[in-house]
Formats: structure tokens, sequence, C-alpha cells
């Protein structure tokens, strides 16, 4: 009996020891929000991926927002990057090593060509990303600022949405009156700011060209038209447009205070679509689809007094999975199946119809969207030009200055031209360290 | 009683075969990441494998001159210094006094006192950042009754210039001029021409008599005073929400600390020395001061090292802004090796100045126990 019940041991030992060792482990860490929209579905496609692929030992980690890039770049210091990764196409926190430092292999070169071909070649043009190579695979172009428009409440009180910051600025005690604010920018973050309205006035004002020579030595961040560009951004909270109370309020506050209707505008990324749609699981949205239709709108920001670019808005390729450039063999084969699956019309379609975003694969259609995601194509039409996001073009030794900066101006700790200067003296340090 | 030779080897070896493995895990568990640590402090590593991954050398104390000349480190320095000056003089003091009212009963419901004083300590940091963050925010608690308070005092100015119309509602530059006289200038800058827009604003908003509470309701919006917890932006001051909140999240536990050692002291020296007629203040000076004196310096050493790394309680407070007036070392530390572009070596070099901080003043605080006799009740 004793014998009997060892060899039982011994086999079960076996045949289970086996199946775990034909296994192939992939360790994922994937960026999402298991509060928005859309979490289940994606989860429940995962799942799919694990059943398709029983060879497959799929380890996901999931985090978002400040934290997802906190624990990366805990891994990468501890030199144990994931198999496969969410990641920035720039130096954004902790892809700044990844893309920089090339962790990342060149998609290029392990993807199947009929799945590139089915994306712009906007989403192949490795000049998008810090690395010169394809470490990502953007999976949409992203518009970094994008104004939520409440024009159910404009029209409840009898006003119209502005196509002027003169127009905007008049809005204000219109709407103070009511207890409303104005535009609603988050910024305790301290990136959305810069990343999501500075970048624009940046661009409106200044232009590309203006950064490209600052980088190549031929201007200064202390010349007149940079030092009035951030003080037209100050002047924007001294107008009462921008109200300094949002400056310690968390980004991710910001969906539901302008839901509730606290404010007419607020200024986020075409990202933030997602966050109003009806997640499936619960069935509840925080802006219902018929009032999205009815009272919701995504608008292009205002026209700036004296803007050169008319209707530029800053925009930069998106996020996208990457691989790690270590692996090889079957964890290779298993991390470009992922990808091949990440990227297949099924995931990419639910993105959409979840409003994470445009996709960039071009062969998607889809009926199931709902109205303030039918609005984003629409909205992306109003675009004249796109400038650039200023933490995807600049160093992070000056970017965040920058974002250090826009706090402080809005709080009036410090003034634009010390802020200018600051930025420059990094940028010294930086071209004197080439 | 001498052992023979073959019992003194036996014996030590007896003594590594059990002290070896403790003294590779410690050295494994402490000693590895300390000597790692010093190592980056002076490398130029900077992510990816370590071993294997792109070469990395010692490139000396680059990353400390870095950090004696960045003003940065010495502002999150100085806040660190503030943690600690509470923690040390608020903290074990106020733990102290509570501990000697409740052992001498001369608070009542001791045990009840005990306990409220001691939760704080025991909810997670994280908790209790949250919550007193949305205290002290812009728009938080401490905002919104203070904001109460001035829309209620603008509403009754506004109420007498409505009463000096006399029954009527004509909006003259006056009256307009009597309400902005009410309003201060921070709400008063978003307009060119103050009196003018806002006579403008009330006319065409079609206000009257019969609709008056939404004319108050609509001018206190834009007008009362609007009171915001600025100190939060400014270096210093913002730190004394984070002092006032350290000293309640942790004097409950210094409390338990110095009530359970007086506990051991005896009854009948405090009794003769009450009878020979000594006052609770010179009793508790005089005799409960001397004999803790060994575990109030072991308290001080625990509060010196604790201020030194806080970092749950900020992070969940401010994350060390706005514009990190709040910063202290450890979030200094955090932020240049996990946010934006990290900088391991410089990290490193906090941390070694950390550690090299909390020597110094432990240091200090041990001659000064022994300066000034130190012993366990």
């Amino acid at each position: 009996m004793k014998k009997l019940a060892l060899i039982l041991g011994l086999a079960t030992l076996i045949v289970f020891g086996a199946s775990a060792a034909d296994k192939t482990t992939l360790k994922f860490y994937y960026y999402a929000d298991a509060t928005q929209a859309g979490y289940a579905e994606e989860m429940a496609y995962f799942d799919k991926f694990k059943a398709q692929n029983p060879d497959i030992d799929l380890q996901m980690e999931i985090s978002t927002n400040q934290p997802y890039h906190e624990k990366l770049s805990a891994y990468i210091s501890a030199g144990q990057i994931p198999d496969v990764f969410y990641l920035w196409p720039t130096s954004r926190d902790s892809s700044a090593l990844i893309q920089d430092k090339k962790l990342a292999k060149d998609l290029s070169t392990v993807l199947p060509k009929d799945l590139l071909s089915k994306f712009s070649p906007l989403a192949l043009n490795v000049n998008n990303q810090s690395s010169k190579q394809l470490s990502e695979l953007p999976q949409s172009f992203t518009y970094t600022t994008t104004v939520y428009a409440n024009t159910g409440l404009l029209k409840s009180m009898g006003l119209k949405v502005p196509s002027t910051y003169a127009e905007m600025k008049a809005l204000v005690p219109k709407l103070k009156a009511k207890g409303i604010q104005t535009l609603l920018l988050p910024n305790a973050d301290k990136w959305p700011a810069q990343s999501c309205l500075f970048s624009t006035i940046s661009g409106r004002f200044l232009g590309d060209e203006f950064i490209d020579a600052v980088k190549a030595g031929n201007a200064k961040f202390t010349d007149k038209a940079f030092v009035d560009t951030l003080a037209f951004f100050q002047q924007m909270y001294t107008d009462g447009v921008l109200d300094k109370s949002n400056i310690t309020m968390g980004y991710g506050d910001g969906p539901g205070v302008f839901a509730s209707g606290k404010a007419a505008f607020f200024v986020d990324g075409d990202w933030r679509v997602a966050a109003y749609l009806t997640d499936k699981t619960t069935g509840k949205a925080l802006i219902a689809p018929a009032v999205q239709k009815t009272d919701f709108d995504l608008i292009n920001l205002p026209a700036l007094p004296g803007e050169k670019n008319k209707g530029s808005v800053s925009a930069i390729a998106g996020t996208g999975l990457g691989i790690n450039k270590d692996l090889t063999g079957a964890k290779l084969a298993a991390a470009v199946k992922l990808l091949s699956f990440y990227y297949g019309k099924e995931m990419q379609t639910l993105k959409w119809e979840t409003g994470a975003y445009v996709p960039n694969r071009t062969d998607i259609t889809t009926n199931k969207l709902e109205p303030l995601a039918v609005k984003l194509p629409l909205y992306y039409k109003t675009v004249a030009k796109t400038t650039y996001v200023l933490d995807g073009s600049l160093d992070p030794s000056v970017f965040n200055i920058l974002n250090d900066g826009l706090q402080a101006l809005g709080l009036g700790a410090k003034t634009p031209a010390a802020i200018a200067a600051e930025m420059q003296a990094a940028q010294d340090a930086l071209a004197k360290k080439m | 009683m001498v052992l023979p030779l073959r019992g003194k080897v036996e014996k030590a070896q007896a003594y590594w075969v059990f002290v070896t493995p403790a003294v590779f895990l410690y050295l494994l568990v402490f000693g590895f990441p300390i000597v790692l640590s010093v190592i980056l402090s002076l490398s130029n590593y900077n992510g990816g494998k370590m071993f294997g991954g792109d070469p990395w050398t010692i490139v000396g104390f680059q990353q400390y001159q870095k950090l004696v000349g960045d003003p940065n480190f010495w502002f999150a320095l100085k806040n660190n210094v503030y943690i600690v000056l509470v923690s040390v003089f608020g903290q074990i003091p106020l733990g102290f006094i509570l501990a000697y009212l409740i052992y001498r009963k001369i608070v009542r419901w001791g045990e009840g006192w005990q306990a409220i004083l001691y939760v704080p300590a025991i909810i997670s940091v994280i908790v209790l950042g949250i919550m007193w963050k949305l205290v002290f925010a812009s728009n938080g608690l401490l905002a919104d009754i203070m904001n109460h308070t001035y829309a209620n005092a603008f509403m009754a100015g506004l109420n007498h210039i409505i009463q000096s119309m006399n029954g009527g509602f004509n909006i003259t530059d006056d009256v307009v001029k009597q309400i902005i006289g009410l309003s201060n200038k921070d709400n008063l800058q978003a307009f060119s021409d103050p009196v003018s827009e806002i006579k403008d604003l009330i006319v065409t908003g079609g206000y009257s008599l019969q609709n008056i509470d939404s004319f108050k309701i609509d001018m206190t919006n834009l007008l009362s005073p609007k009171w915001s917890p600025d100190f939060m932006n400014k270096a210093d001051l913002s730190m004394i929400p984070i002092m006032f909140v350290t000293l309640w999240c942790w004097t409950g536990m210094y409390l338990i600390l110095f009530h359970a050692n007086m506990q051991k002291i005896d009854d009948q020296i405090i009794e003769a020395a009450r009878i020979d007629g000594a006052s609770e203040m010179q009793v508790m000076w005089n005799i409960i001061v001397p004999n803790l004196s060994g575990v109030i310096a072991n308290a001080a050493i625990l509060c010196i090292a604790g201020s030194l790394n806080t970092f749950a309680l900020i992070w969940a407070m401010t994350a060390g802004g706005p514009m990190n007036v709040t910063q202290v070392l450890a979030i200094y530390m955090y932020q240049n090796a996990f946010i934006g572009a990290p900088n391991f070596p410089l990290a490193n070099a906090i941390s070694m100045a950390i550690v090299a901080f909390s020597f110094v003043l432990i240091g200090v605080t041990l001659y000064i126990e022994r300066k000034y006799g130190g012993k366990d009740a």
C-alpha cells in the first residue's frame, strides 16, 4: 500500500512538474485603471489569451498613474525588467531609462510584418521615440490637450462655447456667480499643467521651432518670447480662468468634479474620454450616454491673444507595449504572441469602444461607440496642426523644473523670469554634459 | 569549573554552529544592502543589469559634492529637523506628561484616555495622511468652515446694503462700490474695471426684489473673500500641519511606553515623598524622570531614527508638494530613485546622508544620557 502511494505520488509530481516545465513564463507589467470603463472586458480578453495559449504562463501585474512608473523604475534599478511592459515613446518617468538606454527590443525586427503593415505610418515613425527605434508600438496618437465642455450647463445659463480666450475670460464672473469654475486643471501631480495645457500654449505662441532652437543653443528659455508665454499661463490664474485651488487637487479627482457640474470646462488629454463612458460590468457611467450626446462636447483650446499657430494642439505618439531586449527563444516567441494579440483587431476595437483611444491600427471599424467617443475624431478634425508635448521633447532635468514652475506660477510663488532662468541653467548644464 | 580542552573546543564549535546562521542572515539582510548602497553612491551606475549590463565604475564622491551644493537637499534636511524637533521635544514630553497623569490617576478614566490616545498609532499612516489631507486641502474641511464664515459675514454686509435701498432695487455705482468694499483684491483682479463690469453683470443678470435671494447667493459666490490654506504652499509654514499630525499620531505610542515603565517604580517611594510633602510636580521631576531617564533616551533614539526616515505620512498628505515645500530627505531620495529621470547614485548618497545624520543625532542623545545619568525604572 505504501509503495503504491509512493508510486502515485511520484507519478503526480512528474506529470505536474513536466507540465509546469513546459510552460513559458511571461512577466507582463501592464498599465490600466481598474476604476475605468472597459477594465473588466480588457481583463477578460487577457484571460482569453491565456486560454488560447496554455503553453504560456502569463503573469500579469497591473498598476496605473504614478505608482506604475515608480514600480517600473524600481524594477529597472534592480535589473529585473519585466518581459513585456507598457511604455511611453519619450523620456516620461520610468520610460526614460528604457528609451534612452534602449532596454526594449526594436519591435520592427520582431513583430510580424503583416501586423505592422496594418498600422499608420505615423505609428511606425521611429523619430517619435527617444530611442530612435520602435521600442513600443504606439497604439494611438495622443492629443494631450483636449477641452471637455459642459455645453448643457452653458446653454442653461444662456452662455456660448467660447472660441477665443477673451470670450472664455468673459464667462468667468457669470460662472463664478453660480459657484462654477471656468477651466478645471487639477495639478497636484505637476505634469498635467505642462502636458495638458502649457505645451499647447507654448506651441501656439512659439511653435516647435523655438524648442528646437533652444536645444540647438540658438535660443534661450530666458528670451522674452518664452518668458511671456509663462506669463500668459500665470495670467490665466489672475484672470480667474484657472482656479488656484486646483493646484493641490489630485489628477484622479478631475473627471468626477467636472461630471458633477462644478466646472464648465475641463482640460486634460484625449485619453480621459474613457473616464466618462459606461462601465459594462456595473452599467454605470460618470456621464450617461444620452447626456454625453446632448450636454457635453470636446473642443479645441480657444484662440489665444497673439498666437502664431492658430488651432494647434500638443500631440505625441501614444503609448504601447514593449519587449525586454534580453528576451530570446521561447520567451521572445511568447512575448511576440502577446503583442500580436494585444494589437489584434479584437483588442484594439475594444480599446476604441471603451474610449481609451482611437487606434492607430487602420482597419478598425465599430458602431458601438458612446457619444463622447464618437466626438473624439470630430475633435481631431478641429486641430490645425500638432506641436511638441514638452515632456516628450525636453530632457527630464529641464521639464521637471517647468512642471514645478507651473505650480509655483499658479501660486504666485515665483516669477516667469525666474523659472525661465532655472530652465535655461538646466539646459546649459545638459549641453555641457553632451 | 575549569573545562577540559575537549570541552572548550566543543563549546567553541557549538557557539559557531549557533551563531553563524544568524550572522550570515544579518549580513545578507542588513549588511549587504548597506555596503551596496555605499558602493552605488560612489558609482555612476544608472539602471539596467548590475552585472553583465552596461559597464559602470566607481567615480568617487561626485554625488556627495552635488548634494552639498544642492539647496533642495538642505531644504529637505531642514524639514526633517522640524520633524525631529516636534518628535523629541513634542511627542516625548507630551507622552510623558500624559502617562504621568494617567499613572498617578490625576485624570479619571485613565485607561480610556490611554486607548483613545493610542488609536492613531495603530491606524495605517497612509489612511491618516489621506484623512488629514482632506482636512487641509484647498477645498477641504478647514477651507469649508472658513469660507462658510466669510460667506456669512459677506451676506450680512450685503443685507445691510440692500436694507439701505429702502425697499427698492436701484443698482447705482455707489451701491456697487459698497458691495465691492465687502470683497477683497483677489476677487477683483479678474476685472479690469470692477465697478462697471459688476454693475453690468447685475443689471443684465435679471435680478430684482422678487429674486433677491438669488442675487445675494450669486454676489456671495462672486465676491465673498475666499480663504484658502495658503500656508500649505509656503516654506516652513507648510510643515506646521505635518508637525501637528506627527505629534497627534505618535504621542500615544510614547505614552504607552512611559506608562508601562512607570508601573515598575516602587509605589512606596512615591508615597513616602508625598508624606514628606513633595508636590506632584516634585514627584514627577525628582523621582519619575530620573528613574525613567534610560527609557527617555531610548525613546529619543527611536524618535530621531523615525523622524529622519519619515516618509509615508508626508507622502500621503502632500507627496512633498506643492513646489516641494514639504519635501523631506526620504521623499527627496525617493524622487531621485523612482520618479522622473532616476539618479540611483544620488538617491543612495541621500540615503547615506540620512544614516549619517541619524548617527550624529543619536550620538548626541547618548552623550546627554551618559552625562546626566540614565537608568531604567
